[in-house]
């Protein structure tokens, strides 16, 4: 009966493995005969960068505004936000899984986080410690999407699309919806005060793209999400514990959006349930259009933070380029059409859902 | 017999799991409506305000505002909530209709406007008397409904967009350039704000109109489309017109990031609380309180008057039957005596005035 059952996983994981092999052997490989395809592949990778290069080029031309400093704080400013969020989607989608409760923690964070640092409403003063609990909140609700997605067995879709609309309405019932001023200097200056010529904002969003780097890259938790977008099959049968890996990264996510969370309130100053409106669709775009592939196994942290200028760039940009407001949302559009056709290399995919 | 029901899940569903799983969604949808609490007096008409949302300000004060006149009468008070979804808003309302058997006073912000239709027709045919604000088809009319559809409350976006252009105007000592954040370019206030907005550049040849950009009544889009104007015009900027406060204030935060908050003057519209408190700073110019304490409060007050036979719908003049609502214009001169009488402490209003502020039939073009 075992020896059945073990066959029969094999035969099935079997197709799965010589995709993956496939896969890797493209990435890593030196030989020879495979050069032709790897120079392609890193075209292919190459190509957001591409985008936002002649992007930037096609702007500044029309409005060399666009290259002045201090517009380039206001783009930092308006991508540190979605650089966040987007570095924690990123995990997910790396596993092949989604995560659709961006806007949930988001709200969440930066309504918990209005209602306990100096704030309009209450007599409530616990600066740094109200930043500690957010991101706990954050990881408890990461945390509470991957218990539900691997033990109860919730797509994360699913899952996810719950909490998000858990978040927004806890947010909803602790601020009864009204919105709250944040008066703590501390976060404020998070928006405010500057360094270098940028806002301090902006340098925590460096900090967590460094530390998602080192997880992506360094530790063995970043090496095994990526074993889990690949082939989870295989995962599985090479010893990893799927489960907590899955766990981790939903809560690692959960802290990245709780980041998000109080960067937005720094920066409109105020905390209420619509805070994160809009942000679920700026994310999971601009993880995408960075090239990190939907389907799992495929992407990065840093191919994220292309994404993300690229979206932030180009709503910018826009503006300067006085384009009608009626036609911005379409260019968006064809934007992400064009980001993701250039970056997929055909020749591997072979199922299109 | 058929025990079991395929459904393509590849696992037989058992017909009585399917009918426990029916049963459940049905009793789900019927929820909403059950919450209440109970009153004591039997035949006094339930009082329902039936509103998008409760996460934002501008319908949260309008729920206290129904809630207030419900104890002022001492009746059972019961909110509605659409959340945005015209069919959950039309069914809450038939689930309640049935409940009360009829017996009901009913204020409704449709989700959309031809919502209001089979809401107003089915109160007809239960014997509950509504009130409805903002969006109704402009073909449906209260009089067509005698005496069930009491009245129909509206605000004109046009003057009160033109009132805050020129309150911002005036601030910027008459001349210079602004810019303007505007809502969701479908959505009817967008549009009628947008007209005040431009008759008023008409009267003022001096201000020039640098860029209008829509926002979709986002706070992070109006943040953001802002930072893009101090980027394409800079010191240009001599004011900033936003269709609410939402967008205002988040135009005063890209200002603020930028060293210049409350120099470059901004108007809003709405009248919420942290746009007081921003015209009390001295960061904004103006905005217009709606009053959604009077709207969700005296919307009840005038069906509830109906029904109790306080008035009868049909005796009463057109101007009474669809009618726009008066906005209360705050600036920098009256916002503390706003801030004292309607912020700090709950609004009194007397309940018994419920025409007071009707300004004019509405006007369809």
């Amino acid at each position: 009966m075992a020896a059945e059952q073990w066959c029969h996983l094999q035969s099935a994981a079997l197709p799965e493995r010589v995709q993956t092999l496939n896969n890797s052997t493209t990435v890593l490989s030196s030989n020879n005969a495979r050069r032709p395809r790897l120079r392609r592949l890193r075209i292919a990778s190459w190509a957001p960068v591409i985008v936002l290069l002649l992007l930037c080029a096609i702007i500044s031309v029309i409005n060399p505004n666009f290259l002045s400093f201090g517009n380039m704080v206001r783009i930092s400013q308006s991508a540190m936000i979605p650089l966040v969020l987007g570095i924690g989607a990123t995990f997910i989608i790396l596993m092949g899984s989604i995560d659709l409760s961006v806007e949930g923690v988001l709200t969440l964070a930066a309504v918990i986080l209005s209602m306990l640092v100096l704030n309009g409403e209450n007599a409530n003063d616990y600066g740094l410690f109200a930043v500690a609990a957010v991101l706990i909140v954050g990881a408890g609700v990461g945390f509470i999407n991957g218990l539900i997605n691997v033990r109860l067995k919730v797509p994360s879709f699913m899952t996810t699309l719950g909490t998000w609309f858990i978040g927004v309405g806890v947010a909803n019932a602790l601020l009864g919806g009204m919105a709250t001023r944040i008066n703590d200097p501390w976060i404020r200056g998070l928006a405010i005060e500057r360094f270098w010529g940028f806002p301090w904002g902006v340098w925590v969003a460096l900090l967590c793209l460094l530390i998602a780097l080192i997880i992506q890259n360094y530790t063995r938790l970043g090496r095994h999400i990526y074993a889990l977008g690949g082939g989870e099959e295989l995962a599985a049968l090479s010893g990893i514990s799927v489960a907590r890996v899955r766990i981790a990264a939903f809560t690692i996510a959960g802290v990245f959006y709780a980041v998000g969370g109080i960067l937005a309130a720094a920066q409109l100053g105020l905390g209420n349930a619509q805070i994160g409106n809009g942000r679920l669709f700026t994310t999971i775009t601009a993880v995408v259009v960075g090239g990190t592939s939907l389907s799992g196994g495929q992407g990065s942290v840093l191919q994220t933070l292309v994404g993300v200028l690229i979206v932030v760039v180009l709503s910018n940009g826009m503006v300067l380029m006085g384009v009608p407001p009626s036609v911005q949302i379409g260019v968006q559009g064809l934007m992400i059409i064009a980001a993701v056709a250039l970056s997929i290399d055909r020749k591997l995919t072979k199922i299109i859902k | 017999m058929v025990r079991n029901i395929e459904l393509g899940l590849g696992r037989p569903l058992k017909r009585r799991q399917l009918l426990k799983g029916a049963a459940a969604i049905a009793a789900a949808g019927m929820f909403p409506a059950i919450i209440s609490r109970r009153g004591n007096a039997a035949d006094m008409p339930t009082l329902v305000n039936s509103i998008r949302s409760l996460s934002n300000p501008y319908h949260a004060t309008w729920n206290a505002g129904g809630a207030a006149f419900a104890k002022s009468v001492g009746a059972e008070y019961v909110t509605l909530v659409t959340e945005g979804n015209s069919e959950k808003g039309i069914a809450d309302i038939k689930a309640i209709l049935a409940k009360t058997g009829g017996n009901c006073a009913i204020n409704i912000d449709p989700n959309d406007a031809p919502d209001a239709r089979p809401i107003v027709e089915a109160c007809k045919e239960a014997g509950a008397y509504v009130v409805t604000q903002w969006n109704k088809p402009a073909d449906l009319h209260p009089w067509d409904y005698n005496p069930n559809y009491v009245a129909h409350i509206s605000f004109s976006g046009v003057p009160y967009g033109k009132a805050m252009a020129e309150a911002l105007f005036k601030s910027m000592g008459g001349k210079g350039g602004i810019v303007a954040l505007g809502g969701i370019e479908s959505n009817v206030p967008a549009i009628e704000r947008k007209a005040g907005l431009e008759q008023a550049l008409k009267e003022n040849p001096g201000i020039q109109l640098l860029d209008f950009q829509v926002a979709n009544w986002s706070d992070t889009e109006a943040l953001e489309k802002t930072n893009a104007w101090l980027t394409q015009f800079g010191d240009k900027i001599g004011g900033i017109w936003a269709a609410n406060d939402g967008m205002g204030l988040a135009a005063i935060e890209a200002l603020r990031a930028d060293g210049r908050a409350g120099k470059v003057p901004v108007t809003g519209i709405d009248g919420i609380k942290l746009a007081v408190e921003a015209i009390q700073k001295g960061e904004m110019a103006g905005t217009v309180a709606w009053d959604p304490f009077w709207q969700g409060g005296m919307g009840l007050a005038i069906a509830f008057d109906a029904k109790t036979g306080v008035f009868d719908p049909a005796k009463e003049p057109k101007d009474h039957r669809e009618f726009y609502g008066t906005g209360v214009i705050i600036t920098g001169e009256n916002a503390q005596a706003y801030y004292d009488t309607n912020i700090k402490s709950e609004p009194t209003l007397d309940w018994k005035d419920i025409w007071g502020r009707a300004s004019g039939q509405i006007q369809y073009n």
